[in-house]
């Protein structure tokens, strides 16, 4: 029994719950297979022996389903962890399409994550993009039908890219394995690409931004889960040490605070949020010493949980209040204590304050770029810190509970949705404390770091009292800028705005070019027209009376064309 | 869905408690004085004690309190300013009908 369970892929039981909730019209059993089936999942992770397993043969092609070790280990239990607070999350909701595509969803991710080759990873790739995109969909309004559409468009090419640098790879070094890929081959770089998009790299990053705040209330918390952190698994496993991923991952961690700043959208805000933890997490991969894969993979796992808390308070915010608007909010801790209590914890664990989980996770990477003398990067990262605090510490919780009055009075979050929280908040403070359990999880058992020294909880301290003291500051001076309705172009203007006007501009001469030609076709068949009609016509040339002498004398002419074809014909 | 009341009603939560002491006149005046006597406090933890850091500037006097305050400012006004100020937009600018969410 035990080695039958050792080779399956603790994905496969989520993926099939998720197939069958989407054929179950009772929504109390669908809720059954979201809470089961990682559970189960769990049990699958906790019998796995660190090897490659689930081998099966698919058109041809020998597939690894399940490849257990170090790095996929840790990834598959945070992913199992996230599914199940996500079903629990979402148990008030009663509907089979979101129920149905975060199940395959989730499961997808986990798939991609345990694939031990590249064509598997393609498979559930794919099916990553394909079964999300529903979660978007489920919002069942226009703004979420066209954002879905081009969140689609972005993932499939993310695919195509992989398939494509597969297939090269493959032609290259005469195998399928997804290890150390490396940026020496166009098969390198064009995956490099599918999982730059995935993970929101600079410029590909707004799909980000555009999806997931139009996502359902459960479908966004599921969305923050996986996609990301599963590039991010990606580009750890392929291209660790890639200096390029340094000053990509700087870029991503810096950008995204201007954003935040001054975006109304609180699940926007968060949506930014993704993007500069990612670049944390990536910063550390080109890095790529054990010490910074360790902190890779220990902030991928906290930031799952702190960051799904807090998209599940703004969510509750949502499912209450029925806007996530900043400038309608304030004021709702009289309403929802219980929710701003768990958002409060979010924001701390996302600001790394001592005692919360980031602050043993982010850390290592910081320390990582530090001991490789990276100072740009290192003081790029500090800023990024201090800005995090800024729109997900301080802007999320006081613009949402606190700031003025909004004068609104909903009840408190439904109980699953508490629960769910209340999990979450438990395990940002718990792994904050009691760290060695997820230090045990770490690929490189080699690299030893302690979180709680007294120089680091002092800096630490130095640079949030310092930010906390600016907010203040700039409040008390009035400096601080108030929340409007508005929004904020970003680079999806190349794609919603100038690309769309390229391509209406290309249709409507592409119009005029076609109406052009069927004019000229047109008279052309007039001009032939009148010309036969001339010709052929009872009033034609051809029906005039010729005279017998030339007729004589064409027939003649056309008989010994005619014997002479024959004559010389073979 | 939610309705606007008076502030004396009957709907607050009663766990809310916790949080009515953010709503002291007292306090919000008194915060940043507090806050600022905390930042000037934890930063002078550095002249009694020397932090050991991998990177030079690191170790400087008060690095992490000033840096905070300062990104936080520089995040603020060149979102404010720059963001805003160039790239602000109407709600509707995507759509008219749809709006963006």
């Amino acid at each position: 029994m035990t080695d039958f369970l050792v080779n399956i892929s603790p994905a496969w039981p989520i993926i099939i719950a998720g197939l069958i909730a989407a054929i179950i019209p009772n929504s109390n059993l669908r809720k059954g297979l979201a809470l089961g089936a990682p559970v189960l999942a769990a049990i699958l992770w906790m019998s796995a022996e660190h090897g490659q397993h689930g081998i099966i043969m698919f058109g041809g092609f020998e597939l690894t389903t399940f490849r257990f070790d170090g790095l996929s280990r840790i990834w598959g239990l945070v992913f199992i962890i996230a599914t199940f607070l996500n079903g629990l999350f979402g148990l008030h909701e009663k509907d089979r399409v979101t129920d149905a595509a975060g199940l395959i969803y989730s499961g997808a991710a986990l798939a991609a994550v345990f694939a031990g080759d590249l064509l598997s990873l393609f498979l559930f790739w794919e099916l990553t993009a394909i079964s999300s995109v529903f979660l978007i969909w489920a919002a069942r309004n226009k703004a979420a039908y066209r954002a879905g559409l081009r969140y689609l468009a972005v993932h499939v090419l993310s695919g195509v890219l992989l398939l494509t640098g597969a297939l090269i790879r493959a032609s290259e070094t005469g195998n399928w394995a997804f290890e150390h890929i490396g940026l020496d081959s166009p098969g390198g770089l064009l995956i490099f690409l599918a999982f730059g998009i995935k993970c929101a790299f600079p410029f590909m990053h707004n799909w980000l931004q555009d999806a997931y705040p139009k996502a359902t209330v459960v479908g966004t918390v599921i969305l923050s889960a996986f996609t990301t952190k599963m590039a991010v698994y990606a580009l750890a496993r392929g291209y660790a040490g890639e200096d390029s991923l340094i000053y990509i991952g700087a870029i991503m961690t810096a950008f995204p605070v201007f954003f935040a700043v001054v975006e109304n959208d609180l699940r926007k805000v968060l949506s930014y949020s993704v993007n500069n933890q990612l670049g944390f997490m990536v910063v550390g991969i080109g890095v790529g010493t054990h010490l910074a894969l360790n902190g890779v993979a220990a902030h991928a796992f906290a930031d799952i949980i702190f960051k799904g808390l807090l998209f599940m308070s703004m969510g509750a915010v949502l499912h209450r209040v029925g806007t996530v608007k900043a400038s309608e909010l304030g004021g709702l801790f009289k309403s929802m204590p219980l929710t701003t209590i768990f958002c409060i914890i979010g924001a701390m664990t996302i600001s790394a304050f001592p005692l919360f989980s980031a602050f043993v996770t982010k850390s290592m990477i910081l320390a990582a770029v530090a001991q490789e003398h990276h100072w740009l990067v290192f003081g790029v990262l500090i800023f990024a810190s201090a800005g995090v605090l800024e729109h997900s510490g301080i802007k999320i919780p006081y613009f949402a509970f606190f700031a003025h009055d909004s004068g609104k009075r909903v009840k408190e979050a439904p109980a699953n949705m508490l629960i769910a929280m209340a999990i979450a908040s438990v395990l940002c403070i718990f792994l904050g404390i009691y760290y060695v359990p997820l230090y045990n999880l770490l690929p490189f058992q080699d690299a030893v770091y302690e979180p709680y020294t007294f120089d680091h909880v002092v800096g630490q301290m130095q640079l949030l009292l310092g930010a906390i003291f600016a907010f203040a500051f700039l409040l008390k001076v009035g400096a601080y800028p108030s929340e409007k309705r508005s929004i904020n172009l970003d680079t999806d203007w190349f794609y919603r705005r100038f690309g769309d006007g390229i391509v209406r501009w290309a249709w409507t001469m592409l119009g005029r070019l076609s109406a052009s030609i069927d004019n000229v076709i047109a008279r052309s068949k007039t001009r032939m027209g009148s010309r036969l009609h001339e010709v052929f016509s009872p009033i034609g040339s051809l029906s005039r009376d010729i005279p017998s002498g030339v007729l004589t004398i064409w027939t003649s002419a056309l008989l010994a064309i005619v014997m002479l074809v024959a004559y010389l014909a073979p | 869905m939610s309705h606007k009341t008076n502030k004396n009603d009957d709907h607050i939560h009663p766990l809310a408690s916790l949080f009515m002491w953010t709503e002291a006149k007292w306090l919000k005046g008194a915060m940043v004085y507090i806050l600022g006597f905390a930042f000037l406090a934890m930063a002078s933890v550095d002249l009694f004690h020397h932090r050991h850091e991998y990177l030079d500037y690191a170790a400087s006097t008060g690095f992490y309190a000033y840096a905070g305050f300062g990104a936080f400012v520089l995040a603020v006004m060149v979102g404010w300013f720059v963001i805003r100020g160039l790239l602000g937009r109407e709600e509707d600018y995507w759509d008219k009908d749809a709006g963006d969410d």
